[in-house]
């Protein structure tokens, strides 16, 4: 089974987040990065995958220089080899643009199934995973909790579309219900956050990967996707605001005004 | 004996008889003993070398500084003084029958120089008289020294020994016991009776039958532990740095080196090791000398250049996961076993390869990736608690940074500690700063054989003390010092010099003149592994305590100190199997009666916050040395009269 893998590289959580001069993005020097947190379950369910059926991880990334580290933690958690797509400017396209980027990188690749996460830490857009998938032109499913590979399991080629074998996968619903769906191979799934035991990297994997192919593209090489349908305005920290009311009159009067205040104005009860 | 002569008598008790003359038969026969004797000997030793000499080399070993080295053999071998101090019955026994060996050498070799007729101590000279004499004296004491020791391992049998009752232990014990007779019965016969020859040739048989025994036994000590002594890695669980791509800890025989080889055939079996060893005194698999029998029984079936795996049928990886570091084995060892670069070692092999896999191991090393720090807190939380404590920041004016450490920046107790040091080091009028940014030192992953976050950790950490320009820096952990001090030297850039550490007891310590002396209560003071063993302070936090009480020592204290339970990473590993290790120590601290704990540590800190609560309804109080200290600034200092407090 061969499988690719769509990671992002994002700011580390925590980080304290500036706003760089032009307003439309966030000030990236100081910053550290690492791997995307849905992405890291995505790549996790990839060798797992691979550990049951065999085959083969190959890591997907967009990014300038420094997500060569993002990809050199895959390949030392076990990815067998990796595309670096480099670019330096992720933050001026639109979700179809990276969307095109990925999918003109994978076009020989023949992969029976591609996962990536269900959104990106950075953006929280949602939409990557889905459009690359139409843009392959195969099936996809969303907020992904468990993969379970039926018939054969393909030979690694990446020839399965003829070869009759399917995957069943569980999806997250709203309130607690889960969605069942079975799919034909190849496929694409956005995988769900934490649905796993991601495993650590060790230096004997670190070591390998020293010795794996990363097959480097350079954006300009690749087609040049559609202007951008959506472009970002402003780029803004959470305003903090205080406004504190003090209902007066009797107690029972002040209860009648708040409970109306939550109700219509606030609208949380 | 004819009562006429009795001056005869009493002349021939005067010395050591051995037959006048040999025949050429005997010549004969003696000669083809000794041969059958050497070659029984070599024959077994011969593996048992090239197991030690085959085996790889050891990563960053040097023989300088040579001085240690001669003091250490003529302290630990020649005196005897761990042997003695550790169990001094048992010790002194011991180091009588080493003594006596070394006086009966020259006995030996006379004897069977004797045999060939080339014997070289005349029994009636000057100095052979005085020699045989002499060795007599050790005679007698070896065999009274070697029949209370076989009381001792066959009818007292204390559990470290094994349960298993070694036979070879007692022939070998006998052997000695008849090589001591035979030679004391030779002052009481006349050279020429026929009593003589059978004595001489009983003393040669015992020991041509002692020498092909030495090598498969625990007795192959008396060849090899002085070596091992000698050759030791130079200082306390010294973990050897790692050598090219290919090496990632004790995986297989290949990564067995030479001193770990000869340290596993070293092993004389006492189990000192395990009866200190808090895992196995409290039901744990881990027994310290089965991880060092089980690598000997590997070189002996497989050798050192085998690639099956070295946890498996001879270690247990469960076993290697519950040692605490705190190195009371490694301490108590009297033939110079390293325990534990063996046991981390085996830890490395397993984690480096992902040979590991526990939930909470991989917890710590995820947080430990992702946000710096063990407790897997964002850094915003030490930000946060800077701040609210009024911290000054390091900036390269202050004498000393002041390193927080994870439990000092994130764990609500260990805050506490660092607030009350803050609070001596202003009444000392000592500047100091917190550094901005501050990673955890990597102690955790250290022990827990997790190479590469660890060198993360501690490039990151050098590279911060680099920028800041950190030459003195003082805290609060133990494990911090130790780790900042010792395990980062591996990982210092070229030509950089490491910052000084210390821990705030010596500093405290050294200022403890001016610190005020009150009156308090009874204080138990609980010695931290990594500040005591690891690092030899025993008397600064004790001084420190002693200006605010009276300082007693729980049954168990300084170098038999025994450990919390939260070293070696144990603290983020989640529920021990058996007995818990920091309830026994707790209790042994309740039982002394003193009504505050004195800790110098914030791990023994936590872990003895729970552990007290839960054996006692009216637990001790639990502080660290700076708490206390601090309080007794509070009582000495006046409040303001505005009534502002002193912060």
């Amino acid at each position: 089974m061969k499988i690719i893998v769509a990671i992002k590289q994002v700011p580390v959580r925590d980080s304290s987040l500036h706003i760089d001069s032009s307003g439309h993005w966030i000030d990236e020097d100081d910053l550290s990065y690492e791997i995307n947190e849905p992405d890291a379950y995505a790549l996790e369910e990839a060798l797992q995958l691979k550990e049951k059926h065999g085959g083969e991880v190959v890591a997907l990334l967009a990014g300038p220089e420094r997500g060569s580290q993002t990809i050199r933690e895959a390949l030392a958690k076990g990815a067998d080899r990796a595309i670096h797509i480099e670019c330096d400017d992720l933050a001026t396209l639109d979700t179809l643009g990276i969307a095109s980027r990925l999918a003109a990188a994978i076009k020989d690749e023949k992969p029976d199934l591609i996962l990536t996460g269900l959104q990106s830490d950075d953006l929280g857009l949602g939409q990557t995973g889905v459009v690359l998938a139409e843009l392959l032109g195969i099936p996809h499913a969303t907020i992904i909790m468990q993969v379970e590979v039926q018939g054969g399991a393909g030979d690694g080629s990446g020839a399965s579309a003829g070869s009759g074998a399917s995957i069943k996968v569980k999806r997250e619903l709203e309130d607690g219900w889960f969605q069942h769906v079975a799919m034909p191979l190849p496929a694409l799934l956005t995988i769900q956050s934490g649905i796993s035991k991601l495993r650590y990297a060790t230096l004997m994997g670190i070591k390998k990967a020293k010795t794996k192919e990363v097959r480097r593209v350079s954006a300009g090489d690749l087609p040049q996707a559609a202007a951008a349908t959506v472009t970002l305005e402003r780029v803004y920290l959470p305003e903090k605001k205080k406004e504190t009311q003090l209902i007066e009159g009797s107690p029972k009067e002040a209860a009648a005004k708040l409970v109306e205040k939550l109700k219509f104005e606030v609208r949380v009860i | 004996m004819n009562p006429a002569t009795p001056m005869h008598v009493l002349a021939l008790t005067l010395h050591y008889a051995e037959p006048p003359s040999f025949s050429i038969a005997e010549m004969v026969l003696l000669a083809v003993l000794i041969v059958l004797s050497l070659v029984g000997f070599f024959w077994r030793f011969d593996r048992v070398l090239r197991n030690i000499l085959t085996a790889r080399k050891d990563p960053g070993f040097h023989l300088a500084p040579i001085g240690k080295r001669v003091w250490d053999f003529f302290w630990e071998v020649l005196c005897q003084a761990k042997v003695i101090r550790e169990r001094p019955l048992p010790g002194l026994a011991h180091a009588f029958v080493f003594w006596g060996f070394l006086a009966f050498a020259l006995v030996s070799l006379n004897h069977f120089a004797s045999g060939f007729r080339l014997g070289f101590l005349e029994a009636d000279g000057w100095v052979g008289g005085f020699y045989f004499w002499f060795a007599a004296i050790f005679a007698l004491l070896v065999a009274v020294s070697i029949a209370g020791l076989f009381v001792r391992r066959f009818f007292v049998r204390p559990i470290w020994l094994g349960r298993k009752v070694s036979i070879e232990s007692g022939v070998i014990a006998f052997l000695i016991f008849a090589l001591m007779v035979t030679y004391l019965a030779g002052f009481l016969i006349s050279p020429a009776s026929a009593t003589a020859r059978g004595l001489w040739w009983s003393h040669a048989l015992c020991i041509l039958v002692f020498l092909p025994l030495i090598p498969h036994t625990k007795h192959l000590h008396l060849v090899l532990s002085p070596i091992t002594i000698f050759l030791s890695r130079g200082e306390f669980s010294r973990i050897p740095p790692l050598n090219g791509d290919e090496d990632f800890g004790l995986v297989n025989g290949k990564d067995v080196t030479q001193l770990v080889a000869l340290q596993a055939y070293s092993c004389v079996e006492c189990g000192r090791c395990t009866e200190h060893c808090p895992a196995a005194n409290t039901g744990k698999v881990l027994n310290p000398k089965e991880i060092i029998l089980g690598v000997r029984d590997y070189l002996n079936d497989l050798g050192p250049h085998s690639e099956e795996p070295l946890l498996g049928k001879y270690n247990s990886q469960e076993a290697a996961f519950q040692c605490t570091t705190c190195g009371a084995c490694e301490f108590q060892c009297p033939v110079g076993i390293e325990h534990l670069p063996v046991i981390i070692g085996l830890r490395r092999g397993a984690v480096n390869t992902g040979a590991w896999e526990d939930d909470h191991g991989t917890k710590l090393f995820l947080a430990l990736e992702r946000s710096g720090n063990a407790l897997g807190m964002s850094a915003t939380e030490r930000d946060k608690f800077i701040k609210k404590q009024e911290l000054p920041i390091f900036d390269g004016s202050q004498e000393y940074c002041l390193w927080l450490g994870c439990m000092g920046a994130y764990d609500p107790q260990g805050r506490e500690i660092i607030a009350s040091f803050a609070k001596v080091m202003d009444y000392l009028g000592t500047s100091y700063g917190v550094l901005k940014k501050e990673k955890c030192t990597g102690d955790p992953v250290r022990r827990l054989g997790n190479d590469l976050v660890f060198q993360q950790l501690a490039e990151q950490n050098l590279e911060i003390m680099k920028q800041q320009k950190v030459t003195k820096i003082v805290t609060i952990c133990p494990h911090c010092v130790r780790t900042i001090a010792k395990d980062w030297q591996d990982y210092l850039p070229e030509g950089a010099a490491s910052p000084e550490i210390e821990h705030h007891s010596e500093f405290m310590a050294r200022y403890q003149d001016r610190l005020p002396i009150t009156d308090g209560p009874e204080i138990v003071y609980h010695d931290p592994c990594y500040l005591g063993r690891y690092r030899g302070s025993y008397d600064q936090p004790r001084e420190v305590l002693a200006r605010s009480g009276r300082v007693i020592d729980p049954p168990r204290a300084r170098e038999r100190s025994f450990c919390c339970g939260a070293g070696g990473g144990l603290a983020f590993l989640g529920e021990e199997s058996g007995e818990r290790v920091s309830h026994v120590r707790a209790k042994e601290l309740v039982d002394t009666g003193a009504s505050i704990v004195g800790a110098a540590c914030p791990f023994c800190n936590t872990m003895f916050r729970d552990a007290l609560t839960a054996i006692s309804d009216t637990p001790p109080q639990l502080l660290d040395i700076a708490q206390i200290a601090a309080q007794s600034i509070a009582n000495v200092t006046p409040t303001p009269p505005n009534g502002a407090q002193n912060v």
